[in-house]
């Protein structure tokens, strides 16, 4: 039983943010990625867009009213997010730790006072979950990071960091979905191919989705990076 | 049919229409920074409205056209030649083959748009033939045309009827900009001074001005948080205030996320300009409540689908 106040209580959450785009507050990372998948799916917005605590929508005004989208985004907002721990599939992602593909390791580990090892356990050691896509193409931001494994971002961003580069920076994990700059400190490297064009759903990862870490040796890289 | 790059100037690039409905993934709008100027030179060689087109930045560019063509220069305000007689700008030309096309500098506005009938052939990625430098997608390899790149030019359905864009429908294009603008979500962050003076000060663009985005200098805002937000969706047309307190409009490649508060938004009408500001120009924000940037925009829709019956997807 939905009743008129919790709905009024709903509509507080919904912000305007310009003439064609709505925002709405939410508790966490997951809540958002819910209600930004599920408002995605309705087919009623162009752009469906989840941050960290809020979604965004964005809509066409030029048929569409501001207060008529306000409407419909508060009446979708009715059904509460169901986030339920789910059973999804657990994505493993294999890295290959250090050397050339993780050139900031050695300083992380001496920063951290941490052997290479104790590095890697504590990395692969935890089930993750994407919180979001954004900053470039496919990026992964992956949170719930060991709080022994917190670095800041580099001060000098890199012009090329490698596709399948995994970096970490305050409190979580990235991971590059595309060739490009980026300015988290590189710890290894993923064989798996996180962007195919030739594909309907180019990105093989997806906010939402759960991870786990799995350390690989270079012959192994290898190997995944040739089937 | 190709053109051959001589100087690729500043920064050209090849673009499209955005890509719409990926911001979830991670991937940009992208796509001609001024969509209107776009479709008006589309519009002059019978192409479709958001057809590929080069976006030549600021300094102006030289290309030789192999085989005959018909093409379209619109955009910012500069001089153009075809092999040393001059050209005007949104009127339908022909060149023949051999012929060389020079763009000279800019002298207000920040992007010239040519236009070739028939268009670029550029395969799409995740929806649109626009290029996006950062992460090296679409257009002519994933990058800005080089000295000596060749394009290749899409069939024209015949030679193009003679055109002139009405003097009515040529958007005005100088070095001080009045953009529409509504309040964001973040606007309240804003300290009592900072809301009266976001919609009444005179800025000027700063030199950091790319496709991505461009520095509002000329006032600084205090907010009344310390600034620190989680990351949230932001947009072309975004307007956030960083720490130092100077604001920071997002343009055509804006990221899909950031970390800063966003105080305002370009209301949609207006989006289009962002593509002509260039760093020294004066903008003013002029703020609109959401119900009538509406009515400004379904007005300007009304007023231009004259001359360009799909305006409601070019802007």
């Amino acid at each position: 039983m939905r009743s008129r106040h919790s709905s009024e209580t709903l509509d507080a959450r919904i912000l305007a943010c310009g003439d064609d785009m709505l925002s709405v507050s939410l508790d966490d990372s997951r809540a958002s990625q819910v209600l930004a998948d599920r408002l995605r799916d309705s087919g009623d917005w162009l752009e469906s867009v989840a941050g960290i605590d809020s979604v965004v929508v964005q809509f066409d005004s030029a048929t569409i009213d501001f207060d008529a989208a306000k409407i419909r985004l508060g009446d979708e907002l009715k059904q509460a997010p169901d986030v339920s721990d789910d059973e999804s599939a657990l994505a493993e992602v294999p890295i290959c730790y250090g050397g050339e593909f993780g050139p900031d390791l050695g300083d992380i580990c001496e920063q951290l006072d941490l052997t290479r090892d104790e590095f890697v356990a504590l990395h692969v050691g935890r089930d993750y979950r994407i919180d979001m896509l954004g900053f470039t193409p496919g990026f992964a931001y992956i949170g719930g990071l060991d709080d022994a494994l917190n670095v800041p971002r580099r001060k000098q961003p890199r012009v090329r960091v490698e596709a399948g580069s995994v970096g970490i920076a305050d409190g979580r994990s990235g991971i590059y979905a595309l060739t490009g700059p980026g300015g988290w400190p590189l710890i290894g490297r993923t064989p798996l191919k996180l962007f195919d064009a030739s594909l309907a759903d180019p990105f093989l990862l997806h906010a939402g989705m759960r991870v786990r870490f799995r350390p690989v040796g270079r012959d192994e890289f290898d190997a995944i990076v040739r089937s | 049919m190709t053109l051959t790059v001589i100087k690729p100037g500043l920064q050209t690039t090849i673009q499209a229409g955005p890509r719409v409905g990926m911001r979830h993934l991670g991937v940009p709008a992208s796509g001609a920074a001024d969509t209107l100027s776009l479709a008006l030179a589309n519009r002059l060689v019978g192409n479709t409205s958001l057809a590929p087109a080069l976006e030549a930045t600021t300094a102006g560019m030289s290309l030789r056209f192999d085989n005959p063509a018909s093409f379209a220069l619109t955009g910012a305000q500069a001089s153009a030649d075809l092999n040393g007689r001059n050209v005007t700008f949104h009127t339908t030309l022909a060149a023949g083959a051999g012929d060389e096309l020079h763009i000279g500098p800019a002298k207000a506005g920040a992007r010239v748009y040519v236009a070739v009938a028939g268009g670029f052939v550029v395969d799409e990625i995740l929806g649109s033939a626009s290029t996006y430098l950062p992460a090296a997608l679409g257009g002519h390899k994933g990058r800005a045309l080089r000295e000596g790149d060749r394009i290749a030019v899409g069939k024209s359905s015949g030679t193009p009827a003679q055109h002139e864009t009405p003097a009515e429908f040529r958007p005005p294009v100088s070095r001080t900009w009045a953009l529409r603008a509504c309040r964001a979500s973040e606007f309240m962050l804003l300290d009592d001074s900072g809301q009266e003076r976001v919609f009444d000060t005179n800025y000027t663009i700063g030199q950091r001005a790319d496709r991505m985005g461009m520095q509002l200098e000329g006032a600084s805002f205090k907010l009344s948080s310390d600034g620190r937000m989680a990351s949230a969706p932001v947009f072309p047309g975004t307007i956030q205030c960083p720490e130092d307190g100077r604001l920071f409009i997002l343009s055509a490649d804006a990221q899909t996320t950031g970390g800063y508060p966003r105080v305002a938004q370009v209301a949609r009408a207006d989006r289009h300009m962002l593509g002509q500001l260039r760093p020294g120009d004066h903008v003013r924000l002029l703020w609109r409540d959401t119900r009538s940037a509406t009515d400004d925009l379904r007005a300007m829709h009304e007023y231009w689908r004259e001359w360009l019956p799909d305006i409601a997807q070019v802007v």
